[in-house]
């Protein structure tokens, strides 16, 4: 593209500049990833002095295909898929749809909007403990209401496709906010001549937001699509605060968390050091991710291509 | 660009090459030879002694109490200590050690070493962290002697070398129960299954509750019935080696039995709501005289004098058997111990650490305020809870927990912790079908050897 | 992208602004509207309260009935969470990684968003992926700590500062936002004698503040609620951020939620207070310095 900045030495400028970043990324993520896809093909302890030994593919065998363990590994895989999707559609929709209804002059829109954002900024483990706290089925609050009608439900202790639901919920809970604020700025770019000029010619609402609002909006589409979908393939850590380490609600970034820090026994008892275990199923997951993501970011950018013709 | 490359290549040796590198330059500085292995008892020691411990209030409460003591002895060192979850324990001692950021080590006892039997399965955490060099040689210290030689055996040797000093055993296969509800319903202490039976049925129509556990957890629903397991199984080491061999499976009839009568003291004698509430809840549920039984492990005791109950209480061993003989042992483990880093800066100051510990009045002031079953002969535990246990301190057994091992590929039933299968905490209505995929998941992993 | 469209103006909303008449009649369109965001304001409001409830109530209190009303409004609670978590030491250890790491991503983020977008670098784009795959990236938690350790940055400050200046979702945020920004603009200053630096810092920076804002807060918000790292890299109590504070009061989740309500609504709250500040950014629009015509 043309840079009209300058020639020669004043050319170097934007490499000079971004090169601090660049470095800071190699540094601290591309190099720490890429020495994770190394041990994974290792039986690494984590732990200094031990004895490392390339062991090929050994890993991933077992991960993947040893015994009962690699079909929960598996199952937890398919779960993931359904997490994911459940959530990328609900909270896509819903956080189009608020940021819409804020976007026009409503009384008390920054009341709303500062409100479906305070989850974002209470983190994680206040978001779980919070849940936590709520969905107490002895006496808690939903529990209470519910017994209003003579209904009983172990919620979060529940069945497990009852914990993993609620799980969903709280996560798109949490998040609506963040897909919220950007739909919310990405609105702010759209000048308000547009829509004048596109109500002056007789469109209605609905025309209005899909001929003109919609393509304006995508690349804030983008943004909340990519980060959304793959924000809910690595989620973990609200698993782990709301539901522990339970049969049949894993997902893959827990199993990877459990397993690098051997907690899949759910007791104290039993911790094993298998760095090398542990940084395969964790380029499992990023393989994964990785085919997804960048299968979404194509789509998204043919897409993008398309609508400026 | 090849600048970049450059650097990017210098960034992945610099990680990569983390994990063959040796510790930074080792201990032999400041390590004067202290003669005879001692307690110096001149205090002219210096320097820090940075200590990591677990969360555990009255724990950590009572090292606050004894880091004033050891300072006041020793006026030339420094406590530094720091308080991580127990779940995080793990990780930080690794870091730490790896980092060499740490003296003195809460570790938990050593367990599940691999037996000769086991082929397939990973070493325990801390076998790795010997093997790596990371943790002192205790053998010839002279505060080893303080304590019982089978709990240093059992639960902090190696190779026949001593690296843990353990501080105290608990008992996890028993039940609270609240003594004034049992009395004014005419309820008896139940000592056999049917009469744990009886006593449930007796208390709900009454109205109160039978029992809670934190089903949240998970884990303690599966300890809660341990006691199924023991009286079924008195000698745990055995049942662990017969399941390897295959001389012992899920669906001999006996387990079965066990399984179902796991599954009436999840479904029916759990408090309804018992599986959405936490671990740490749960003694409150029972101190407040919400529920009638509470199974849990000793280390509960502490915490539910703490919340004063208004009614008396006692503990007696889970009764999973009709043939009260069967029902004596209390089951449990080693639970929490020190350990020293090989490579600390200040090995004599760390020694003194524990020798200080170590001493008897020290030790007995420990515990007291946690309360656990002494590791030291001289040592009491005379709490409430303590005279709960006494009766049945003569049958203590190591639960199977400690010594199982599951065989790499082995399913998630594989492990004889399946109490929580049954509804409401698991999927399983059918204590046959739990049996099976049970056995199946564990075969998947001895299939997985051949 | 939007490059045809005419130069943003101040735009203070969407469809409907400038037409002030009609605040009495409430069409049903608008009627429907607030419905929905009643309803949902309440899904967001009751978990909050119920915290806020909690954290009022005495233990006591709070183990006989959940859901009371707490009789008296316990402010124990606070103060014994503000004593025993050493709150303010470990409030401006927080402040300090928090503000710091913000900065520095925030300037490091903008260049190179900018010469993404742009493409005023070769390979651009390359760079770009690497960035999204940043994304998709495992935790590399050990070889991250090697790393750290070999560059003698454990336990420290610095380097736990480190940690955090890689924020690929920010980077994607701030390349999609600026890629709104006219090229008109880059020419127009470069006709009047701006160079690369000036041109980043005077006139993307004030354009770009909605992007910038967003990225600054939920950069922020990351480092402040961060405990797992905090945990592994700083085992100086001086260093400690106050989300290991609430140790203390970890383990007593079932026994002591008063007091633990409490200390969450006061790590919690500076954070809201920020956002609360921020919002006039993020949500604004832009403001003046735009190339008219």
């Amino acid at each position: 593209m043309n840079y009209p900045f300058g020639t020669g030495r004043a050319r170097a400028a934007p490499y000079a500049l971004l090169a601090p970043g660049i470095l800071l990324y190699v540094l601290l993520a591309l190099g720490p990833s890429l020495a994770t896809a190394v041990y994974s093909f290792t039986d690494a302890t984590g732990l200094p002095n031990s004895p490392i030994r390339w062991i090929g593919l050994e890993n991933y065998r077992e991960f993947l295909t040893l015994g009962a363990a690699s079909k929960e590994n598996l199952d937890a895989l398919i779960r993931t898929f359904v997490f994911s999707l459940a959530v990328t559609v609900v909270q896509f929709t819903l956080g189009l749809l608020v940021a819409v209804l804020l976007n026009q002059k409503l009384r008390g829109t920054k009341f709303f909007r500062t409100l479906f954002f305070l989850p974002v900024i209470l983190g994680v483990t206040i978001q779980g403990l919070m849940w936590t706290l709520f969905l107490y089925p002895l006496g808690g609050p939903l529990a209470s209401f519910l017994g209003l009608f003579g209904l009983h439900s172990d919620m979060l202790g529940g069945q497990p496709a009852e914990a993993f639901a609620w799980v969903i919920v709280v996560q798109i809970w949490s998040n609506l906010g963040m897909t919220m604020v950007i739909f919310l700025a990405g609105l702010a770019t759209i000048p308000s001549e547009v829509y004048e000029a596109a109500r002056i010619d007789g469109a209605n609402r609905w025309q209005v937001f899909r001929e003109v609002t919609w393509p304006l909006l995508t690349p804030s589409v983008n943004t909340n699509l990519v980060l959304t979908i793959i924000g809910s393939l690595q989620a973990w850590q609200l698993f782990l605060v709301l539901t522990g380490y339970r049969a049949g609600t894993q997902v893959m970034g827990y199993l990877v968390y459990a397993t690098a820090f051997g907690q899949t026994s759910g007791t104290t008892a039993g911790n094993t050091f298998r760095q090398g275990y542990g940084a395969a199923a964790s380029i499992v997951l990023f393989v994964v991710v990785l085919a997804i993501g960048l299968t979404t970011q194509y789509l998204l950018r043919r897409r993008e291509a398309r609508l400026l013709e | 660009m090849r600048k970049l490359i450059v650097i990017f290549v210098v960034a992945l040796m610099v990680a990569a090459c983390g994990g063959g590198a040796t510790a930074s330059p080792s201990t032999s500085a400041g390590a004067q030879p202290s003669d005879g292995g001692g307690a110096s008892t001149a205090p002219s020691l210096s320097g820090t002694v940075r200590v990591l411990i677990h969360q555990n209030p009255p724990f950590v409460d009572f090292m606050g109490t004894f880091n004033e003591k050891f300072k006041a002895k020793y006026p030339g060192v420094t406590v530094d200590m720091a308080v991580v979850n127990a779940n995080d324990l793990g990780t930080s001692t690794q870091t730490r050690l790896t980092a060499n950021d740490v003296d003195v080590i809460d570790i938990f006892s050593f367990s599940n070493a691999v037996q000769p039997y086991m082929k397939n399965v990973n070493p325990p955490g801390w076998q790795s962290l010997i093997e790596a060099g990371l943790l002192l040689d205790l053998t010839d210290q002279p505060f080893v002697k303080n304590y019982d030689p089978a709990a240093i055996a059992d639960a902090g040797s190696f190779n026949g070398k001593v690296y843990e000093i353990n501080l105290g055993r608990v008992g996890f296969s028993g039940i609270y129960y609240n003594k004034d509800l049992f009395t004014a319903n005419n309820v008896k202490v139940p000592t056999t299954w049917s009469e744990l039976v009886a006593a449930c049925a007796a208390v709900t129509t009454a109205g109160v509750p039978c029992m809670t556990a934190g089903g949240k957890d998970g884990w303690p629903i599966f300890v809660g019935a341990y006691g199924l397991f023991g009286a079924a199984y008195p000698d745990q080491a055995a049942l662990a080696e017969g399941l390897w061999t295959g001389s012992v499976k899920y669906t001999d009839p006996g387990f079965v039995e066990l399984l179902k009568k796991a599954q009436i003291y999840g479904r029916d004698m759990m408090e309804s709501g018992a599986s959405g509430l936490a671990g740490d809840a749960a003694p409150g549920r029972f101190a407040s005289g919400a529920v009638a039984m509470f199974p849990g492990g000793t280390w509960y005791g502490a915490a539910i004098e703490t919340l004063k109950p208004t009614f008396q209480w006692g503990y007696i061993p889970f009764p999973g058997s009709d043939n009260a003989a069967d029902n004596k042992y209390m089951f449990g483990k080693y639970d929490q111990g020190w350990a020293i880093a090989a490579n600390t800066p200040n090995k004599d100051a760390a020694l003194a650490y524990l020798a200080e510990f170590s001493d008897p009045a020290n030790y007995q002031a420990f515990v007291t305020a946690v309360g656990v079953i002494p590791t030291q002969p001289g040592a009491k535990l005379e709490t409430a809870i303590g005279a709960e246990l006494a009766p049945y301190l003569a049958n203590f057994r190591l639960g199977f927990e400690l010594v199982w091992n599951a065989p790499k590929g082995a399913g998630q039933f594989a492990s004889p912790m399946q109490n929580n299968m049954f509804k409401p905490f698991g999927t399983f209505e059918d204590p046959q079908a739990a049996a099976a995929q049970a056995q199946a998941d564990l075969q998947s992993g001895l299939d997985a050897l051949k | 992208m939007s490059t045809t469209m005419t130069p943003n103006a101040h735009s203070s909303g969407g469809p409907g602004a400038g037409v002030a008449v009609r605040r009495r009649r409430m069409d049903p369109g608008r009627m429907t509207a607030y419905a929905f965001l009643v309803i949902l304001a309440i899904i967001y409001i009751a978990p909050m309260a119920m915290l806020v409830l909690t954290s009022l109530k005495t233990l006591p209190e709070f183990t006989k009935n959940a859901v009371s009303l707490p009789t008296s409004f316990a402010f124990d609670n606070f103060v014994e969470a503000w004593n025993k978590a050493n709150f303010p030491r470990y409030l401006l250890n927080t402040v300090i990684y928090t503000v710091s790491s913000a900065v520095i991503f925030v300037v490091t983020g903008t260049f190179l968003s900018v010469a993404i977008a742009r493409r005023f670098v070769r390979g651009g784009g390359v760079v770009f992926t690497l960035f999204l795959i940043a994304l998709f990236l495992p935790p590399a938690l050990i070889p991250q700590f090697q790393l750290i350790l070999r560059l003698g940055l454990y336990n420290n400050p610095i380097g736990y500062i480190l940690l955090f200046l890689v924020n690929p979702i920010g980077i994607v945020i701030l390349v999609n936002y600026i890629r709104t920004i006219p090229v008109e603009l880059d020419e127009a200053a470069a006709i009047e004698g701006c160079g690369y630096l000036r041109y980043v810092l005077q006139i993307v920076l004030p354009l770009a503040k909605p992007a910038i804002a967003t990225v600054a807060v939920l950069h922020a918000i990351g480092v402040w609620n961060e405990l797992v790292l905090a945990t592994i890299y700083l085992t100086k109590s001086d260093y400690y951020p106050i989300t290991r504070g609430l140790i203390v009061f970890n383990g007593v989740y079932g026994n002591n939620w008063p007091v633990l309500a409490a200390a969450v609504l006061m790590i919690a709250a500076p954070m809201a207070v920020f956002f609360v500040f921020m919002q006039r950014y993020i949500i604004g629009g832009v403001t003046a310095g735009a190339v008219k015509g």
